[in-house]
């Protein structure tokens, strides 16, 4: 049975970057002329540098909050260490 | 878990053991032979871009061709893949509670193919790249050296073979009929999609290689326009083997940072049926865009399009990992022991290498960057950034099982951030240099000052992730002998408990 996080997980990027993806696939309707058009090349790279700093500063801004809010050394982290779901055993 | 080496033992005894500790062993110190030696050859590559002009440091052009052939052909073939193989033959027969591998003998076999694949690479020194694209290669590229190279891939594709049979029937036949392959680690499944993907891509090439010798003897011309040949065919067959191989480096690298990152986080992972499925659709994916390596073959637009959204395919299959090791993360109380460390340094790396392969994905920005600078500083951060940080990490994590002895944790951060800041600035730099237009492979560039200041600050970066793996290897070799005993119940004190598995499964 497939989990509700599963699901979740699968939407997000699907979401998030794929779409982008079609985008990009059906941003060129002509075709043999794309060199030529560098500025319109030039522009799209631009445009999805754009979306990748936001998706970036996203994902980073993730992995730097969750570094430093859950290290062990935090305030609110200090107390007994806690075990894994197998009660730390792995037999 | 594993204590293995309690007492030192004879090396002939581990050199013809067959017992999969000690051919996992042998692999790991090749492997790691490969990266520092590989490694090297890469610091001199810098050298010589450092300023431009020629013969700086490297007499030649064809000196310098050599010498990023053999590391490129070096570090993918002889540290990364065998890496993998032996941290998989060291753990596979444990998770899945067997008592070695399915074949003793043949692991080892396939494991002392290695060493004579890497002597031919190294000996001869070939200057083909490593893509070795004909008409070059069949036509220009001087012998011996290039019928080594040949030979060397041919052997090691062979060992390849060997161990993804070995490690498939081992996890499918030899697991314990009481354990579900859905309740084992995704490690063993990140090894079982590898080895699948191997039987599948590596023939192609294997054939590619006895055309490519065939036409070098003259005796045929597949590849040859002279004799009515097309050497984009090679390029075909090449990819169809050597993008799956993409996946083949990293999802091992994906499977040992699932083992660290819950155990460092102290929490289970967040979705273990996501990171199975991510690897199947890796592994499916990885098979769909392989030609998106030659857009500018000529290629119709059509033919480029299914390629591109073949490869985008493999977004959401990436995106879903790094979700999932977030999410673990999230909430937990993590322990920055140097295995972590260089397992998220990996993922943030990770990141940006699947950034900018968005961009090569994308067809008309693909002519931007194609053959550039861009290309160098994208595939590295996957190979050296996720896949060599989660293998140095997991190397650290299995030092004090495998050793009985404690590395030193200061050191061992030292190796880590000389290494992520480097990897970090070099091949971020070789982004901005590819867009700046300077070709990948060359012996010089333009003297302007762009150029050279992004070549020397590229330079400074790679000597730094250098020196960093010089730290890695003087922190290992120095622990192994004088290292502090390590607390063989929980010895990063993270709130794990192991046994004594040799206890149970001794020596053969």
């Amino acid at each position: 049975m497939v989990s509700q996080s599963t699901i979740i997980l699968l939407l997000i990027p699907l979401i998030a970057v794929f779409l982008l993806g079609i985008e990009s696939a059906f941003a060129q309707e002509s075709t043999g002329q794309y060199i030529a058009h560098r500025i319109e090349v030039w522009a799209l790279f631009y445009r999805l540098m754009v979306v990748a700093f936001v998706i970036g500063a996203v994902v980073m801004g993730s992995i730097a909050y969750v570094v430093w809010r859950f290290r062990e050394s935090h305030p609110k982290n200090r107390g007994d260490i806690t075990t894994t779901r197998t009660g730390g055993t792995h037999r | 878990m594993v204590l293995e080496v309690k007492k030192p033992r004879p090396i002939w005894e581990i050199l013809f053991s067959t017992h999969h500790t000690d051919i996992g062993l042998l692999y790991v110190y090749m492997s790691i032979t490969a990266l520092i030696i590989g490694g090297s050859l890469a610091m001199g590559i810098r050298a010589e871009l450092f300023t431009p002009g020629t013969g700086d440091i490297i007499p030649d052009s064809n000196t310098f061709n050599r010498i990023f052939t053999v590391h490129g052909t070096n570090m993918l073939f002889f540290w990364l893949i065998p890496f993998a193989s032996g941290i998989g033959n060291y753990l596979i027969p444990i998770m899945v509670r067997y008592k070695d591998m399915a074949w003793p003998k043949l692991n080892a076999v396939a494991f002392w193919m290695l060493p004579v694949a890497m002597a031919l690479v190294w000996l001869g020194f070939a200057d083909t790249t490593w893509n070795a694209y004909p008409p070059y290669s069949i036509l220009k590229a001087p012998g011996p050296a290039a019928e080594m190279w040949i030979f060397g891939l041919k052997i090691a594709g062979i060992s390849s073979v060997l161990g993804a049979i070995n490690f498939i029937v081992t996890i499918l036949k030899m697991k314990h009929p009481d354990l579900p392959l859905m309740k084992t680690s995704l490690f063993v499944w990140s090894t079982l999609v590898t080895s699948l993907m191997i039987v599948v891509a590596i023939p192609t090439f294997a054939a590619a290689l006895i055309m490519l010798y065939t036409d070098r003897l003259g005796i045929s011309g597949f590849f040859n326009p002279a004799m009515g040949g097309d050497p984009i065919a090679y390029q075909h067959l090449f990819w169809f083997t050597f993008h799956p191989e993409v996946y083949i480096f990293l999802i091992p690298a994906v499977g040992m940072l699932y083992e660290l990152i819950p155990k460092f986080s102290r929490k289970p992972i967040f979705s273990y049926q996501s990171g199975v499925a991510a690897f199947v659709l890796l592994a499916l994916v990885g098979f769909a865009s392989w030609a998106h390596h030659m857009y500018s073959t000529g290629m119709s637009f059509t033919e480029k399009t299914v390629f591109m959204v073949g490869t985008l395919a493999a977004v959401p299959a990436s995106a879903m990992h790094v979700f999932n090791w977030i999410a673990t993360m999230w909430g937990g109380r993590i322990k920055f022991a140097a295995p972590m460390s260089w397992a998220v340094g990996g993922i943030v790396l990770f990141f940006y290498a699947g950034a900018g392969g968005i961009v090569n994905t994308a067809m008309p920005l693909d002519f931007l960057t194609h053959d550039s600078y861009w290309v160098v500083g994208h595939f590295h951060l996957f190979v050296a950034g996720l896949v060599t940080m989660a293998f140095i990490g997991f190397t650290y994590y299995m030092f004090p099982f495998i050793t009985g002895r404690m590395y030193n944790e200061r050191q061992a951060m030292i190796a880590f951030w000389l290494f992520f800041a480097g990897l970090s600035i070099v091949f971020l730099t070789q982004h901005i240099l590819g867009l700046y237009g300077q070709p990948r492979r060359v012996f010089d560039y333009v003297p302007v000052q762009p150029l050279i200041i992004m070549n020397q600050i590229a330079s400074v970066g790679g000597w730094m992730a250098g020196a960093g793996a010089g730290v890695f290897l003087y922190s290992i070799i120095t622990a192994a002998f004088k290292g502090k005993p390590a607390n063989m119940n929980d010895p990063f004190a993270i709130g794990e408990q192991y046994y004594d598995y040799t206890r149970r499964e001794p020596h053969h």
